[in-house]
């Protein structure tokens, strides 16, 4: 038994005299079973059957799942009460999210950071010095992580961007801040409701706007986790100029535990604070907008929507659309139109239009099928 | 048609989570996961934004 805690956490025997190691071990197993019997209640309350709740007890429940998970993967208490991360071997593993692992209490390692990380490997033997500028050219160990790509294709290929909408920390925190009651910024794509705003002109723009931003997490995908690093410079770019989630889950609480670190904070550390903080701020207005148009680990799951094993669909013969109901377009979040692209690449599978829709005519899961056995669509629908 | 459907909507999925385990183990004995943890468990300045 002793043996194994000490390799779950990464520690050695002698780490075990300090009341600091013992308080952290017996924290993260409390913290453990606490999140563990949350799922349990859950689970047993039946309040994971989306369609049978209302909007409002899937919404509780949705936020209760992403906090318990975020607690459950961020739970290394020894790391929170030492200023320190784990250096144990459960951090081969990457966690579905968005999860820096450089987090005092993250157990697994970030999948961004993580393909940074192997693109980043060069061959020192056939690296040379350019005598001409004097910079030292990298030759790159490798130029596809299969590791990290394996890892993210399974997921991806199970539950698609489901993991945006269930277990990414840094989207439950904006969803939090987006809970501070103040006028929303939405953009609706429901041309009747253009028309009653008061000014229609700028809410299209304002479609428009949002539709090209969306295109640009593929191109930080593209740029700054794939090609600056392997191409450029060794260095996780994404990781080091962009993610707030790295400076919201390792950068604020090291600094405030490890007064070492606090003092070696520079102007790389101003820049990412002001990109945490305009994201926290817009955040409060418009939901999740990292997840819409920076995020690349979202942007890599998207393809997976529309091909995953759990999917959305649409009971064509319930759908009340024709006759005029645009319950579940109004109530998307993400703005998108369930019933015309059910697995559209920007849904983060929250389920807010399953829960919403008063017709029951929107499924999720791994077997779609409705009791009558009536087919059930989740491909794009070209006459909505 | 209907059977060529149910087919091609678990196939395409399960091919995947297949060649992505391929993936994962050939990554791993290739030395990517030891590059993976070599950054994880050492405190990355430059992702928590100190410097």
């Amino acid at each position: 038994m002793k043996q194994a805690l000490l390799w779950l956490f990464g520690l050695e025997e002698y780490q075990l005299e300090e009341p600091a190691v013992k308080a952290g071990i017996a924290a993260s197993l409390v913290l453990a079973a606490a999140c563990i019997a949350v799922f349990i209640v859950l689970l047993a309350k039946k309040r994971l059957r989306l369609r049978a709740c209302g909007r409002k007890v899937w919404d509780r429940t949705r936020l209760i799942l992403q906090g318990t998970w975020a607690v459950l993967t961020n739970s290394f208490m020894v790391g929170w009460f030492k200023g320190a991360i784990y250096q144990g071997k459960l951090k081969y593993l990457c966690t579905p999210g968005l999860n820096c692992y450089s987090c005092p209490g993250a157990w697994g390692a970030c999948p961004i950071g993580a393909l940074q990380a192997v693109l980043d490997e060069f061959d020192a033997k056939s690296s040379w010095r350019d005598p001409e500028t004097g910079f030292y050219v990298k030759t790159p160990s490798y130029y596809i992580a299969f590791y990290v790509i394996g890892f993210i294709m399974i997921i991806g290929a199970l539950c698609g961007r489901l993991v945006c909408g269930i277990l990414c920390p840094f989207g439950w925190v904006q969803e939090l801040l987006y809970k501070i009651p103040v006028k929303k910024l939405r953009v609706s794509r429901d041309p009747e409701r253009i028309k009653l705003y008061k000014n229609p002109a700028l809410a299209k723009l304002a479609l428009g706007l949002d539709r090209v931003l969306r295109y640009f997490k593929y191109a930080f995908l593209i740029v700054m986790v794939v090609c600056l690093p392997l191409f450029y410079e060794a260095s996780p770019w994404f990781c080091k100029y962009v993610c707030p989630s790295g400076m919201l889950l390792g950068g604020i609480p090291l600094m405030s535990l490890n007064k070492g670190l606090a003092e070696s904070a520079g102007s790389l550390t101003a820049l990412k604070l002001s990109i945490l903080g305009f994201t926290a701020v817009l955040s409060i207005f418009l939901y999740r907008p990292f997840c819409r148009y920076i995020c690349p680990l979202g942007a890599i799951y998207s393809l997976f929507n529309p091909i995953s094993l759990y999917r959305y669909g649409i009971d064509d013969s319930s759908c009340k659309r024709g006759k005029g109901c645009s319950a579940c377009r109004n109530a998307c979040p993400m703005g998108i139109d369930p019933v015309k692209a059910p697995n559209s690449l920007e849904c983060i599978r929250c389920g807010t239009c399953a829960a919403t829709c008063p017709h029951k005519a929107i499924h999720a899961g791994f077997k779609l099928k409705t009791a009558e056995g009536t087919a059930i669509r989740t491909r794009r629908s070209k006459q909505q | 048609m209907e059977k060529n459907a149910r087919l091609s909507r678990y196939l395409v999925p399960a091919l995947l989570i297949l060649v992505g385990a391929g993936f994962l183990v050939y990554g791993a004995t290739d030395g990517e996961a030891a590059a993976v943890i070599k950054k994880a468990i050492n405190i990355c300045m430059e992702c928590i934004g100190l410097g």
